[in-house]
């Protein structure tokens, strides 16, 4: 027997551990419901999956990416070169002795700088406790591996520094073992599962699959995740691939803000429901934490005062997606929230109490404040605001059709809607609205659990669309433009919508609206902020820019932009929850807008538009780019203006 | 203690929409604060659409008793509260989007020869008994205890109905009472309906012309009762205030 075989027998064994470890952990992942995987396409997309979206995601983080390579790279190749070892030409052949000692002596590389990541002081956002071991074990069994390699290049008499490799490397891979199943190495083979088994496939490659999963309402299941074995088995999986880099937390606007939400730590304490008693967490905490009894397991209740998880955690989320965003394992921690909040919403009515009467509302109402449908029209007093059933049947149908959206309702947002409606008739686009017959889309009711009363909405809008004729829908409101968009396809409401940044960005390359330059105008910068629900919802981040640059103003980028902005505060139901924090997220987001020292926030929302409003003190404007463009309209020069006289208006 | 709450087919002022009532629904809350208390709704008309919503605020049981629309449901409800035999009957204060007289609870309870306590927002049981606490004018409340069988009407200041739950919904049960032969159609309703138009504002004539501070207290004096409050008075001594005092605002002509 000479080192290399035995270091070869011990890879082996390592591989055989790994995989009892992580068959122990599947046996926990079945407890989940079952779900539908693709086993074959997910497997044959994995190494693209992999090395694509994954890949996107760990760049931006360049010490992070050159580390993880180094050090997965290097680990494989040689463990694999390792096992080569038990053909016995080779035990004694310097080329493998060589190539062998350079594949661990870049896992060795990778090892250390895993270690200085960490040192002197560990960053915030990364976690400590059981992954202060990964940087020793990955040294010692790159280490071990690298003597046997010199061992052998070196010659016969070199087999004692052979064996001194083979004995370190060896308690290497005993400690990684250990952490293959509870601990940081268990991502190894979770995250490669996930990839191939994900529960969204359709968002890699470029795709964006952001629509929230139906519930089946007739299912005589419970409704939403109660407990961890209510989730489908390849979402435990997904919690279960958690690397707690920390992204997440640095991505989430309720954790900057205070409030009691951190997206890791949230995945944490669910797989630490599923398997309670495992490696205890050590990351950052819920900011101003809620106490909780800390008590969980695969068939007990997650969420409660004597569960795991407070509910003000999953109430604080405002759906921005940021977390999923930034995350390198691609979890989506949005669907676990929005599962949770199912279940607490649907089954116990334990939603945050401010919300009750805004849902109460839309099921009686159709409409979160309660008001009439008809009213919704109201800010357009004074303007041409044609309805859709008053066009003559034999009139070709309707170039668009104008939501209005929940933010029609609202006074501040009423003077951008009208600034929209002016333009569309500036670029003499044939237009209607629904008038009383538009209901909520029911983003609200779904964000905060209450799928009933969602699909009822989506229901009677999906008929109420389906009667009138139009070419595509036109929304100032991301919101309802994601809803309609893209989760009315699973109620069978296949429509065309078209955002009023990306509408009035073709009207002016069309050539049908004249712009003026508003640089004289408006003196200052101006910076764009992206809506969650556009930007990294629907990816459409270049259109508000483009069209921005059309006015002759100048642009400057705030730190966090497109589909990395920040969110508002204002999505996911997390204004009328209301849960406490030190700060407010529009605040922060302000604050960055202001740094850029811009004079202008460019805003594409109602929701945006109310929250940064709502910051007091001295801050920047705050616009939305149709009262922009419209300043720009006005500001065209009369030769250029479509050559239209307004017939005087009679006086009384 | 079993109770029963009254649900009416209301509509949501703005939309119209048929639903429950939200002070109805208040009273369920109600009902299910008086803990382990066996609670169910009554409704009567032809289904039980308009109300179902109520058992996703926290009623799992309720009970239908079928009757044509148009009909007078104060018979129907008689005989259901009669076979249903609660201790207590709950209803909301008045209905909304109906005739919203709010005189069913008490037309009710004078059938069924039951004492009546008008506009609780809180309910205690207390042996036998049950102690409510009573809602009155400008944020005013009454304790009062009443011996069961009783029926009381919830105010619109209890506290909120429960939130919805759907899945509650979902899994609550609808049962249908026996057909109950309607002993007469509604009467025809008393007035006509038209339109609201909002009335022009009056200022008080006293304060017409007056500050701004003047107008302030006559507008908000002009709602507070005035009077002397006698505690514990000789019943002698009480009668002649009492007498004085009709007489004072003209009911009693001598």
């Amino acid at each position: 027997m000479t080192p290399a075989p035995t270091l070869a027998l011990l890879v082996l064994i390592l591989a055989a551990l790994a995989v009892a470890q992580a068959l122990r952990r599947a046996r926990l992942w079945r407890r989940g419901r079952p779900a539908h995987v693709d086993w074959l396409a997910g497997l044959k997309a994995l190494p693209r999956r992999y090395l694509h979206d994954v890949h996107d995601v760990v760049a931006r983080d360049p010490y992070a990416a050159r580390m993880h390579a180094i050090a997965a790279g290097g680990l494989i190749t040689a463990s694999v070169l390792g096992v080569f070892g038990l053909v016995p030409a080779l035990g004694h052949s310097p080329v493998y002795g060589a190539l062998l000692a350079l594949a661990f002596a870049a896992a060795l590389a990778g090892g250390v700088m895993v270690g200085r990541r960490r040192s002197p002081v560990k960053p915030a956002r990364l976690s400590g406790g059981r992954f202060r071991l990964v940087p020793p074990a990955l040294t010692a069994y790159a280490g071990g591996g690298l003597l046997v390699g010199i061992a052998i290049l070196a010659g016969p008499g070199f087999a004692a520094l052979g064996w001194l490799g083979v004995a370190l490397a060896a308690a290497g891979a005993a400690v990684l073992v250990y952490l293959l199943g509870d601990g940081p190495m268990r991502h190894v083979f979770a995250g490669a599962l996930h990839l191939a088994a994900h529960p969204r496939s359709d968002r890699f490659e470029g795709g964006r699959e952001t629509a929230l999963h139906p519930v089946d309402l007739a299912a005589p299941q419970k409704l939403g995740a109660e407990t961890p074995a209510d989730f489908a088995w390849n979402r435990l999986l997904g919690f279960d691939a958690c690397i707690q880099c920390g992204r997440c937390e640095v991505a989430c606007p309720a954790f900057a803000a205070g409030q009691p939400l951190n997206p890791k730590k949230l995945i944490q304490d669910l797989v630490g429901s599923l398997a309670p008693g495992g490696a205890p967490y050590a990351g950052s905490p819920y900011p101003n934490a809620r106490p909780v009894a800390g008590v969980g397991g695969p068939e007990l209740p997650i969420v409660g005062l004597g569960a795991m998880v407070h509910p003000d955690t999953i109430w604080s989320c405002t759906t921005c997606r940021a977390c999923v965003e930034e995350c390198p394992m691609m979890i989506e921690h949005v669907d676990a929230i929005v599962d949770l909040r199912r279940f607490q919403t649907m089954e116990l009515g334990a939603v945050p109490e401010k919300a009750v009467q805004p849902l109460l509302d839309l099921r009686q109402a159709e409409e979160p404040g309660g008001r009439a449908l008809a009213a919704r029209g109201d800010f357009a007093a004074g303007l041409a605001l044609p309805k859709i059933q008053d066009r003559p049947a034999e009139a070709r149908p309707a170039e668009v059709l104008l939501w209005l959206g929940e933010g029609a309702y609202d006074l501040r947002y009423g003077r951008t809607l009208r600034a929209l409606v002016r333009l569309l008739g500036a670029a003499q686009v044939d237009f209607a609205v629904l008038g009383a017959e538009e209901r909520d889309c029911g983003d609200l009711a779904r964000r905060l659990g209450d799928e009933a009363t969602f699909q009822d909405l989506a229901r009677a809008n999906i008929a109420t669309l389906s009667r009138h004729r139009f070419g595509r829908i036109l929304t100032a409101d991301p919101h309802a433009l994601h809803v309609i968009r893209n989760e009315y396809p699973a109620f069978g409401g296949h429509l065309e919508v078209v955002h009023h940044s990306s509408f009035l960005d073709e009207l002016v390359a069309g050539g049908r609206l004249a712009v003026g330059d508003l640089g004289a105008a408006l003196p200052g910068a101006v910076t764009y902020h992206d809506p969650c629900y556009l930007g990294r919802y629907n990816g459409e981040t270049e259109a508000p820019r483009r069209l921005l640059d059309r006015l002759g103003l100048e642009r400057r980028e705030m730190a966090r932009s497109g589909k990395r902005s920040m969110c508002c505060g204002g999505g996911g139901g997390a204004p009328v929850a209301d849960i406490e924090g030190e700060r407010r997220i529009p605040d922060l987001r302000m604050g960055q807008a202001s740094e850029t020292g811009a004079a202008i926030v460019a805003v594409a929302c109602p929701t945006c538009t109310a929250m940064l409003e709502g910051v007091t003190g001295a801050r920047p404007e705050v616009r939305d780019i149709a009262e922009l463009l419209l300043a720009a309209v006005e500001a065209a020069p009369p030769a250029a203006a479509p050559a239209r006289q307004r017939q005087p208006e009679p006086v009384a | 203690m079993k109770v029963l709450v009254l649900l009416s087919a209301g509509r949501h002022p703005a939309s119209g929409r048929a639903g429950p009532v939200p002070v109805e629904l208040a009273a369920v809350r109600l009902g299910a604060s008086l803990g382990g208390a066996d609670l169910a709704g009554l409704h009567a008309g032809p289904d039980a659409d308009a109300v179902a919503d109520a058992l996703g605020h926290g009623l799992a049981r309720l009970h239908l008793q079928p009757l044509a629309p148009d009909a007078d449901p104060l018979g129907a409800l008689e005989a259901a509260v009669r076979r249903l035999a609660p201790d207590l009957v709950l209803a909301g204060n008045r209905g909304q989007g109906g005739e919203d007289a709010g005189l069913l609870p008490y037309a009710l309870a004078a059938r069924l020869g039951r004492p009546i306590v008008a506009d609780a927002v809180a309910l205690a049981s207390d042996g036998d008994g049950l102690v409510a606490e009573q809602a009155l004018g400008r944020g005013a409340r009454r304790r009062v205890e009443l011996a069961l069988p009783a029926v009381v009407t919830v105010h619109p200041s209890a506290p909120p109905p429960l939130p919805f739950a759907f899945g509650r919904r979902r899994s609550g049960t609808i049962e249908r009472l026996p057909a109950f032969a309607a002993d007469a159609p509604a009467p025809a309703a008393p007035f006509e309906e038209r339109p609201y138009r909002k009335r022009p504002k009056l200022i008080a004539k006293a304060a017409a012309g007056a500050s701004a501070a003047d107008r302030l207290k006559a507008a908000t004096e002009a709602a507070s009762g005035g009077g002397r409050v006698l505690v514990a008075p000789d019943p002698a001594e009480a009668a002649a205030e009492i007498l004085a005092h009709l007489r004072a605002i003209g009911v009693l002509k001598r």
